[in-house]
């Protein structure tokens, strides 16, 4: 079934945005105001609630004119897309959000018609379905394993090369010894919070030059 | 395919030219018009692409453009601006994409290349020194009789020579020298395995627009090129480097992680090229170095990683393979033939051989050459995904062992196999063995490109 | 606002399709769902975290009433949306390269698409139709989908070490380690910053 692949949910939302002349700034502009100041790091709303591998929040302004022989056409309102890569099922995802990061949401999606507010659970579970749009193909690299899944491992590679580096030439016993106690305090380890492990780029590279 | 005139392309372009010594003179132009008039005197020095019958010149000259070369040549701004955008910037404001921090930031660079001074190089190679003293003394007379431009500097660089005779070694004690691609068109002595592999396994040329604009290139069509088309065509864009080899640091790095290897140092050192020091290339000869392949023009790069996929033969992430992966990335290697280079180059600085006293102080290394028809799609690619980064081979963020800025952080992964001589190993703490001292992005023009430049006739269209 | 965070890129695409091409479209989606070697090729490019296409037929755009005006449209949408490790040149020359025949597959039937191939028109009608993210989060932004998969293998590789190792002799668990080692070799690369983050 389209949505899912494997263990991870694609799920895609649409979210007409209020259209209201008298809204200064427009409404789609206060929304890119408030994203633009969100942090995406360990912080972000998305690694305060669980479940979230990659999400991405975008204003839809318009369709493409791609020009003739294509016709120009126009879309009434803008659109938010929330376009969100995660673990577990539909409910159980939505519920978590509501549950720990019912003000961000507020804030974002209080600029979308007929939004209810997340502090009526059912109410905005209903309005995500009724904003959701069906993922024709999705694919996933890795399907089959959590958010903590990943961010365990990543932490197990990075001690992994630390201890083959330093334990080459160990005799047998020493070796087997070392190992239990890496093994053993490593399982004990927190895992690292989800978004914590890139650093700021304040480099604004990229595009089409590279 | 168009055959290739070779009488209006510079003879650096389309080969190596094994003269075993060099001198590089940047210029710096002021007035235009005498600059202008430099070049038109220039123009009967350089060499072209034609083949010597009989023996070669005792010495050739080639030149090249930076951007503010251009610039300050007055060309129109049309032209100008339809340059690369990476061309424009100059490769010192590109330092963030090439990885050049830490030791290799700008502002450690030496003085020429610290100001965005340079407007152009004359690339001199000789026979021999006296040859090139003299070919200089001509060119001094040139640049001094029309005004046209002062020396701000000039490199030097010479073949190793050992035992009386020149070498493809480098400093690091290595033999160097296998890697230039082949190209469609460009009449060179080639070899299997330098070009592009074909679904059969055999070798074929690489698509001509790769290394000259105006032609065909490997994505099917012309590459993006500055207008006129008469000003690019037959032309190339070069990158100039030169690179500090630190190689006290590197025989002593090398002789503390080969205490501790199985396979002893000599294989360890070729561990992290991927070929012996004698260039037999350790994909077809894993456990010794064998004369009668690094000698043989048909083995010593026809060679594929296929078998080799765990790197057990050559490390994944050993230089030669991190720069040309050939079919280590699958399709074929599709994805590599758009990522060639060819290198000019040579030493530079006193070759101690091992056994030797050395100091990281002392002047050395290698001046680094590439052409390329696009400079951020092939050399700018290769060095910031390829050498400053492992993503491509799923190395991670892992470096070239001996191109990367490691920092005094770098690790290198040695993968092995059971064979106790063949033993996985990590090399850790990598130091930095090569230093960017300085360099720039330079437009080798065509001969008509020249004489258009010099006439003062480029017109955008 | 940025379409980069860490090792990873968003892009947002949306083509404009004439409605009775849109079956087509869903159909070889679906074909592409169903049968994994078609897929294989994506798989073995190893650059792409998560990927969708979703098809948006023109009366599809949610209607909430509360004073929205209904889309009155002529043509489909099909939007993309990637999750891919790498430059923008270097996604797109890689499929240009590689996949051109599967990218024509699916785009063909989108309005004033130019081919795959030659690569230069291609990026040129990805710039035209790509928009730009406002918000992009990832649980782990230092990490390519390589290093992910990398990753995977050295856990289960370790787990499947210590499960044993207080159980064995000196001498087992030494020729177990080289096994082990001998598994993850080509799986330790560091992570970290994307080539050119600051």
């Amino acid at each position: 079934m389209p949505n899912k692949n494997g263990s991870v949910y694609g799920l895609t939302i649409l979210s007409p945005i209020i259209n209201d002349d008298k809204a200064t700034p427009s409404h789609d502009l206060q929304i890119r105001d408030y994203l633009a100041k969100l942090s995406t790091r360990e912080d972000s709303p998305f690694a305060v609630a669980p479940g979230t591998h990659l999400a991405r929040l975008v204003v839809l302004d318009d369709v493409i004119y791609v020009g003739m022989p294509a016709c120009e056409e126009h879309l009434k309102s803008k659109y938010l897309i929330f376009e969100s890569n995660c673990d577990g099922d539909l409910d159980g995802y939505l519920h978590g959000l509501a549950d720990a990061i019912a003000d961000h949401l507020d804030a974002i999606w209080k600029h979308c018609v007929g939004y209810p507010g997340a502090a009526n659970r059912q109410a905005f579970v209903d309005y995500m379905k009724a904003c959701q749009l069906n993922t024709t193909f999705y694919f996933a690299a890795v399907n089959d394993k959590s958010v903590e899944d990943t961010l365990r491992a990543l932490q197990t590679q990075t001690a992994v090369a630390d201890f083959i580096a330093t334990h080459q030439g160990n005799d047998p016993a020493t070796l087997q010894r070392e190992f239990i106690q890496f093994a053993t305090e490593l399982r004990a380890r927190p895992i690292p919070r989800p978004g914590s492990m890139g650093s700021l780029r304040d480099i604004k590279t990229g595009g089409h030059n590279e | 395919m168009s055959k290739l005139n070779a009488t209006d392309i510079q003879g650096f372009v389309l080969r190596g030219y094994n003269l075993p010594v060099a001198r590089y003179l940047f210029l710096h132009f002021e007035s235009a018009s005498r600059a202008r008039s430099l070049i038109a005197r220039l123009l009967s020095h350089v060499t072209t692409g034609q083949r010597w019958d009989g023996s070669k010149p005792k010495s050739t000259v080639n030149i090249a453009f930076t951007q503010r070369g251009l610039v300050h040549l007055e060309l129109p701004d049309a032209t100008l601006l339809s340059f690369p955008v990476e061309f424009q910037q100059g490769m010192r404001h590109r330092s963030q994409i090439l990885g050049d921090c830490g030791v290799n930031a700008p502002e450690r660079w030496e003085a020429i290349w610290r100001e965005d001074r340079v407007h152009a190089w004359l690339g001199i190679n000789a026979l021999t020194p006296e040859a090139l003293d003299a070919r200089c003394s001509a060119l001094i007379s040139a640049i001094e009789e029309t005004g046209g431009a002062t020396v701000l500097g000039s490199q030097d660089a010479a073949a190793v020579v050992i035992d009386g005779k020149p070498t493809t070694k480098e400093h690091f004690g290595y033999t160097d020298g296998f890697g230039n691609p082949d190209y469609l068109g460009v009449d060179r002595s080639s070899q299997p395995g330098q070009g592009k592999l074909m679904p059969n396994g055999s070798w074929a040329p690489l698509a001509t627009g790769e290394l000259l604009l105006g032609y065909a290139d490997e994505a099917g069509e012309l590459p993006v090129a500055p207008v006129p088309h008469l000003l690019a065509s037959n032309g190339t864009f070069m990158v100039y480097r030169k690179l500090h080899q630190n190689v006290a640091t590197f025989r002593g790095f090398l002789e503390r992680q080969a205490a501790a290897y199985a396979g002893g140092k000599e294989k360890l050192a070729a561990k992290f090229i991927g070929r012996w020091q004698d260039g037999t290339p350790l994909e077809l000869a894993p456990d010794n170095p064998d004369p009668s392949i690094a000698q043989d023009q048909n083995r010593s790069t026809n060679f594929t990683y296929g078998a080799d996929a765990e790197g057990t033969r050559c490390p994944i992430g050993a230089h030669i393979r991190r720069v040309h992966p050939r079919d280590a990335f699958g399709f074929n290697g599709r994805l590599i033939n758009r990522r060639r280079i060819t290198r000019r180059g040579l030493p530079y600085g006193r070759f101690a051989a091992d056994g030797d006293s050395v100091s990281d102080t002392e002047d050395r290394g290698v001046i680094f050459m590439a052409l390329n028809a696009s400079i951020s799609r092939q050399f700018e690619f290769v060095q910031q995904q390829w050498v400053q980064y492992g993503n491509d081979s799923h190395l991670g963020n892992d470096k070239d062992p001996l191109m990367g800025n490691h920092g005094g952080h770098g690790r290198f992964v040695v993968q092995g196999d059971r064979n106790p001589a063949n033993p996985p190993f990590i090399c850790s703490h990598l130091p930095d063995f090569v230093e960017l001292r300085g360099g720039d992005y330079f437009f080798l023009p065509s001969i008509t490109a020249l004489g258009m430049i010099a006439m003062g006739l480029v017109d955008p269209r | 606002m940025s379409n980069i965070n860490g090792k990873v890129y968003a892009m947002n695409a949306i083509t404009p399709m004439k409605p009775w091409k849109t079956w087509i479209v869903r159909g070889i989606l679906f074909l592409l769902g169903h049968f994994k070697s078609l897929r294989q090729d994506v798989v073995d490019l190893s650059f792409i975290e998560f990927a969708r296409w979703v098809v948006l037929p023109r009366r599809g755009f949610p209607f909430l009433g509360n004073g929205q005006e209904r889309e009155n449209l002529q043509y489909d949408y099909l939007l993309f949306f990637s999750n891919f490790n790498g430059t923008w040149n270097q996604y797109i020359d890689a499929f240009s390269a590689v996949l051109s025949k599967g990218l024509n597959l699916i785009w063909r039937w989108s309005e004033k698409f130019p081919g795959s191939v030659p690569v230069t028109n291609f990026k040129q009608y990805i710039a035209l139709l790509q928009f730009d993210t406002d918000y992009y989060y990832s649980a782990y932004p230092n990490a390519a989908a390589n290093d992910i998969e990398s990753a995977h293998i050295v856990q289960s590789s370790l787990d499947q070490l210590a499960a044993m190792a207080e159980r064995s002799s000196p001498q087992q668990f030494a020729d177990a380690y080289l096994r082990f080692v001998l598994e993850v070799q080509c799986h330790l690369g560091a992570t970290g910053d994307a080539p050119v983050a600051g």
